[in-house]
């Protein structure tokens, strides 16, 4: 089996992840389809990286963890700030910004 | 070449729980899934000859990364609950429809491509990738340092808090509440009276009189305290008997 | 299993590692220095010499350099007189940024709160105000966002861009979170920056694994030459070069990948915004002409739609919808988005002129909007007795300013007319250079949508200085508002405001400098 169709399978992922920042209130959630997104793009790296039988996409893939989880310290970090001052985490609740 | 039947199951154990995102009511729920998801994924890059990243993928993602989204939901409550209601109307729509095209647009344009797949694959074992860092990409490690730094520090400012009060000592705890009235010592048992579950009874101090805050708070809301007048009447009138009340 | 160590020529990497560097050491003062008075002393210090020993380094690597620039490191970075050219003008804006940041009050309140994880209004705030806490780390924070901006303008590999956007983006996020007064809006602002910032780099993340897919490579120049190579895969190319184009749309802030821009402009501290609105800009659009000019230019034909929607877009819908804001914060940040909308202008039909008009553009308008910012943390509005509170960003509030500080109101008005472009100021040669540039590729339709929609932008800002010189002080209003003075508030505001009037007026020498810098070591394009 082409290993493309592993690509096939990352634009699923990613669209997944994709729907769920642009669908979910819960910040953590939408954190979440964020990651996926990430996780999709490191699995088409990977993908890409077996097609051309080099290893460079897999070092990026490697990077890509690194930073993902650096994000995800400060993200996290902001929405517990968020949470201890309002006592909840959902993207809309008091609307104080309004356009 | 891949094994098309792993290929469904990875396939199979990255979709299904992916879509938990979309669908799944509690971030606890959501979360646990993406676990799985992310063991997928490894599978997966150990399946294209990648198996360093695979095993890093599992420490990283499903040890350390997904298990702190874990705590976080755990800190902020784990019943949070969405709140469902749309702000802007038709905005879940325009979302889903937006994603789904998307999506659709990504796998029809890769379903079109084709392109030759080397037959002599180099595996990522350790010993490889190693040299490709910090050779090649070497600079970019250095700069994934000054990263690490920043979400370090950036963590701490957004949620460490310092010690604002002074601590304090048990001595100092005692001091103050003495300073307030309360009593130094234990407060006097309840209960003299031997013929009786002495509870309900005050204590008496050397001079005979009733100590009243012998007797717990809890019974005298409850109305349940005695004040020995009933005792009193029993010694004075012997044909009544205890139990009669 | 040999290992050859890599060729790096780390020269023309001193500024960065100074700045990289000082931010580093500034940790470390974090945890050496107890005293929160010294250490502020001691970080604004560090930060400040850190960013002019830079911004000399990098003056002198320009004078010394000969020929077009070096390669740092084979694919990876080359600076080159385009990156350098940015660099500058990311550290003066980091210098810059740096004073505001270090601005007080007369009561001696920074734009910060003094400690980021207690939740606002508690106890514990007022204990932690009380005691003198200060969140200074702010200035190392700051530094690795100036760090990271010049990396990226420098960068010439799709990952290392992926890291460098990271470096600078995060210490941002955190930036924006760590407002002194209207926590609830900083933390929203903060939380709707990161969530979608980080959803762009996954789509810059996402579109760079796809060119590595149908390329064999993420350095641009293997990008460039793939494109010409590879054959039936045009839509994967495509994709992937227009998913990486949009993330970084998404820093420039253009429509319609705007949504974040007004939340994080106003819930920001204002120092954090004059800074992020300027020095994001700048290093965003260097990174794009260097994607843009060095990887996918061979795909102009292909990608002149995406510019010309998203450029027609962001000036329509930054401009309409500035007209109706009620506070100026949000008023100046819609303003930004029409001006992406005029920067991406000048990429239309990719003309070599863009190359060293964008660099004047966007000094021009990151010095006018650090200037502006600088005097919207001058204005304060005061309760009744007498205390001051936070920034008097509403609009009516500003009626009459003329009369209370001609000094501010006359700097603002300057910033105002620069940013409509108006002649003698900045923003006129900025914007005229740009839409040159247009033009010499054959974009006139695109240069007339936008000729117009700067003559509908200059209503806003016109309407501004109307309200601060033409209209009194509302009654029983006269002491709502006070002048605050913080030394290093007005010198911002006084550099910023000389130099708008200079580069309006004698652009000359700047323009020659930048034609120089109008030259890409690797480019695809002349």
């Amino acid at each position: 089996m082409d290993p493309i169709n592993f690509v096939i399978l990352a634009s699923v992922l990613f669209a997944i992840g994709a729907a769920a920042v642009l669908l979910r209130r819960n910040a953590i959630i939408a954190f979440m389809g964020v990651e996926l997104m990430l996780n999709a793009a490191n699995l088409a790296l990977v993908a890409f990286s077996r097609i051309h039988g080099e290893i460079d996409g897999q070092i990026m893939a490697f990077f890509v963890l690194v930073v993902a989880a650096a994000e995800v310290v400060v993200g996290l970090a902001i929405i517990i700030a968020v949470f201890r001052a309002r006592q909840t985490i959902s993207l809309d609740e008091p609307a104080e910004l309004k356009g | 070449m891949v094994n098309p039947v792993l290929f469904w199951i990875i396939a199979a154990i990255t979709v299904i729980p992916a879509l938990s995102l979309l669908f799944a009511r509690k971030a606890v729920h959501v979360a646990m899934s993406i676990v799985l998801v992310m063991v997928g994924l490894a599978t997966a890059y150990v399946t294209l000859g990648a198996p360093f990243l695979g095993m890093v993928q599992i420490v990283v993602y499903t040890g350390a990364v997904m298990m702190l989204f874990l705590f976080v939901l755990m800190l902020v409550g784990v019943d949070q609950r969405e709140d469902l209601k749309e702000t802007i109307v038709g905005q879940r729509w325009i979302g889903l429809f937006t994603a789904a095209g998307l999506g659709a647009f990504l796998v029809s344009i890769v379903g079109r491509v084709t392109i030759a797949v080397s037959d002599a694959p180099v595996e990522g074992e350790p010993d490889v990738v190693a040299v490709l860092l910090f050779d090649k990409y070497v600079l970019v490690i250095e700069v994934l340092g000054f990263l690490l730094i920043t979400a370090a520090v950036g963590a701490l400012v957004l949620t460490h808090t310092p010690r604002l009060r002074p601590r304090r000592t048990q001595l100092e705890v005692q001091r103050d509440r003495v300073r307030v009235g309360a009593d130094p010592v234990n407060k006097p048992m309840p209960g003299v009276y031997a013929r009786h579950n002495a509870l309900d009874v005050p204590a008496l101090d050397p001079e005979g009189q009733p100590i009243d805050h012998s007797v717990s708070r809890v019974l005298k809301i409850r109305n349940q305290t005695q004040d020995g007048a009933e005792f009193r009447a029993q010694l004075e009138d012997p044909s009544r008997k205890e139990g009669d009340r | 299993m040999s290992f050859v160590t890599p060729e790096i020529a780390w020269a023309p990497l001193a500024p960065l590692i100074i700045v990289l560097g000082a931010a580093a050491a500034g940790i470390l003062v974090e945890s050496f220095v107890r005293a929160p008075e010294r250490r502020r002393v001691a970080q604004l210090t560090l930060a400040l010499a850190a960013l002019l020993a830079a911004f000399g380094t990098a003056v002198v690597q320009w004078a010394m350099l000969d020929g077009a620039g070096t390669v740092v490191l084979a694919d990876m970075v080359t600076i080159d007189r385009q990156a350098l050219a940015w660099q500058v003008l990311i550290l003066v804006f980091g210098v810059l940024g740096t004073l505001l940041f270090a601005s007080r009050t007369r009561a001696g309140e920074e734009a910060f709160t003094p400690l980021g994880s207690v939740a606002p209004g508690s106890t514990e705030e007022t204990l932690a105000r009380r005691k003198g806490f200060q969140v200074t780390e702010v200035f190392p924070l700051a530094l690795f966002a100036v760090g990271g901006m010049m990396l990226f303008t420098a960068v010439t590999d799709l990952i290392f861009l992926f890291v460098a956007l990271e470096v600078f983006s995060l210490p941002l996020y955190i930036l924006v979170a760590l407002a002194r007064r209207r926590r609830f809006l900083s933390h929203e602002g903060a939380l709707k920056y990161f969530l979608l910032g980080a959803f762009s780099s996954a789509i810059l993340l996402f579109g760079a694994a796809f060119l590595y897919g149908a390329t064999g490579t993420t350095a641009y120049s293997g990008i460039a030459a793939g494109l010409t190579s590879a054959t039936g895969l045009d839509p994967l190319i495509l994709a992937g070069a227009v998913m990486v184009i949009v993330g970084l749309m998404f820093k420039i802030g253009a429509v319609p990948f705007h949504s974040w821009t007004p939340d994080a402009y106003q819930g920001a501290p204002t120092p954090v915004t004059a800074f992020m609105g300027a020095a994001t800009k700048a290093a965003a659009t260097a990174a794009l002409i260097r994607v843009v000019y060095e990887a996918l230019y061979a795909l102009e034909w292909e990608l002149s739609l995406l510019f010309w929607i998203v450029a027609i877009a962001s000036m329509l819908l930054g401009t309409v919808v500035a007209l109706v804001q009620t506070d100026l914060k949000r008023m100046l940040a819609y303003s930004s988005i029409a001006h992406a909308g005029f920067i991406l202008v000048a990429f239309a039909g990719f003309p070599d002129g863009a190359l060293s008009a964008l660099p004047f553009y966007l000094a021009s308008y990151g010095l006018a909007t650090m200037g502006a910012f600088a005097v919207i943390s001058q204005v304060r509005e005061k309760a009744e007795d007498g205390t001051v509170l936070g920034e008097a960003t509403r609009l009516g509030q500003w009626a009459g300013l003329g009369k209370r500080s001609p000094l501010l109101a006359g700097a603002m008005a300057l910033f105002l007319l620069s940013f409509a472009g108006i002649p003698l100021t900045a923003g006129f040669v900025g914007k005229f250079v740009a839409f040159a540039a247009a033009i010499s590729s054959g974009a006139w339709p695109l240069v007339l949508i936008a000729v117009i929609a700067s003559a509908a932008a200059a209503f806003f800002y016109v309407r501004l200085i109307v309200l601060m010189f033409l209209t009194d002080v509302p009654e029983g209003q006269e002491d709502a508002i006070e002048i605050e003075f913080s030394p290093y508030a007005r010198t911002v505001v006084i550099l910023t405001a000389v130099a708008v009037v200079l580069l309006g007026i004698v652009p000359g020498p700047v323009l020659s400098v930048f034609e120089n810098a109008g030259v890409l070591l690797l480019g695809a394009a002349g």
